[in-house]
């Protein structure tokens, strides 16, 4: 359940991004180079190959390894995994959870100073 | 009962927190304290309507950092027994409490139950979150983000 979490939390953390969203919009019509992901976007290079790097390792897309294009496709496993709204939710009321437990703990930390 | 809303369409998580059920229930039904963990993070809860009674109304409404997204669900309290159970339903609305149509073949409305139970000064907390529909606009940020998202993950697993 713990690592499930953690991908969970590695997907969403990928798509918190427009840029990112925006790549992946592009792949969803088709594999491409990153000099072409590059161009919609008023960005360097490198900062595009970041974007990619945080996409490749939420498992989002691939880059081919051949060729010195090596283009980008899109995977949509997990995409399907979050784009349910039991999955959705899930992690919202995880997050709810884990600020009520801090939040509570406050609580507890106050009323010892008082005590 | 409790086990008849487990299924695809609805969502379970249990967990455990330092405190009586006292607080625990508080955390769900007093806004001062609702507002400091329910909304997403960073978002402000303006406005946290709690009538704590059998058809009471409960309407929460959730701001995002920079004041440009506004989010409101209403509903009404199904169950209210002090510091064991709760269930209310929840709907998409303005911020008049007006429910937003879903459209079509969809209920709109999502039932939220919280069992709380005492464990040796613990509270165990269960939460089955059912009904959703899969395409409403949820009550988060992070639908936003997946609308598109959703849309073009079924051209991408069918091509």
């Amino acid at each position: 359940m713990r690592s499930e979490d953690d991908r969970l939390s590695q997907t969403f953390a990928a798509l918190a991004n427009t840029t990112r969203r925006a790549i992946l919009a592009r792949l969803a019509e088709g594999e491409a180079t990153v000099n072409e992901l590059a161009e919609p976007f008023n960005m360097t290079l490198p900062a595009i190959s970041k974007h990619i790097k945080v996409l490749e390792r939420a498992g989002l897309i691939t880059q081919g390894q051949k060729a010195q294009y090596r283009p980008c496709t899109i995977d949509a496993a997990p995409l399907q995994e979050v784009s349910t709204w039991t999955e959705q939710y899930r992690h919202i009321w995880e997050e709810r959870f884990d600020r009520m437990d801090d939040y509570i703990n406050q609580l507890n930390q106050k009323e010892q100073d008082h005590e | 009962m409790s086990d008849s809303t487990v299924s695809e369409d609805a969502i379970v998580i249990e967990r455990v927190f330092d405190a009586p059920t006292d607080i625990v229930w508080g955390m769900w039904t007093e806004p001062d304290h609702f507002k400091n963990w329910y909304g997403p993070q960073g978002f402000s809860i303006p406005l946290a309507e709690i009538e704590l009674t059998v058809g009471g109304k409960r309407m929460v409404c959730m701001e995002s950092p920079d004041g440009t997204m506004k989010m409101c669900t209403t509903g009404e309290h199904l169950e209210v027994t002090p510091t064991s159970r709760l269930v209310y339903t929840e709907s998409m609305a303005d911020a008049d409490g007006n429910v937003m149509p879903m459209g079509e073949g969809n209920p709109g409305r999502t039932e939220v139950t919280v069992i709380l139970e005492d464990v040796d000064g613990r509270t165990k907390m269960v939460l089955t979150h059912a009904g959703v529909p899969a395409d409403s606009p949820g009550a988060t940020g992070w639908n936003q983000a997946f609308d598109k998202l959703t849309d073009y993950v079924g051209t991408v697993v069918k091509g």
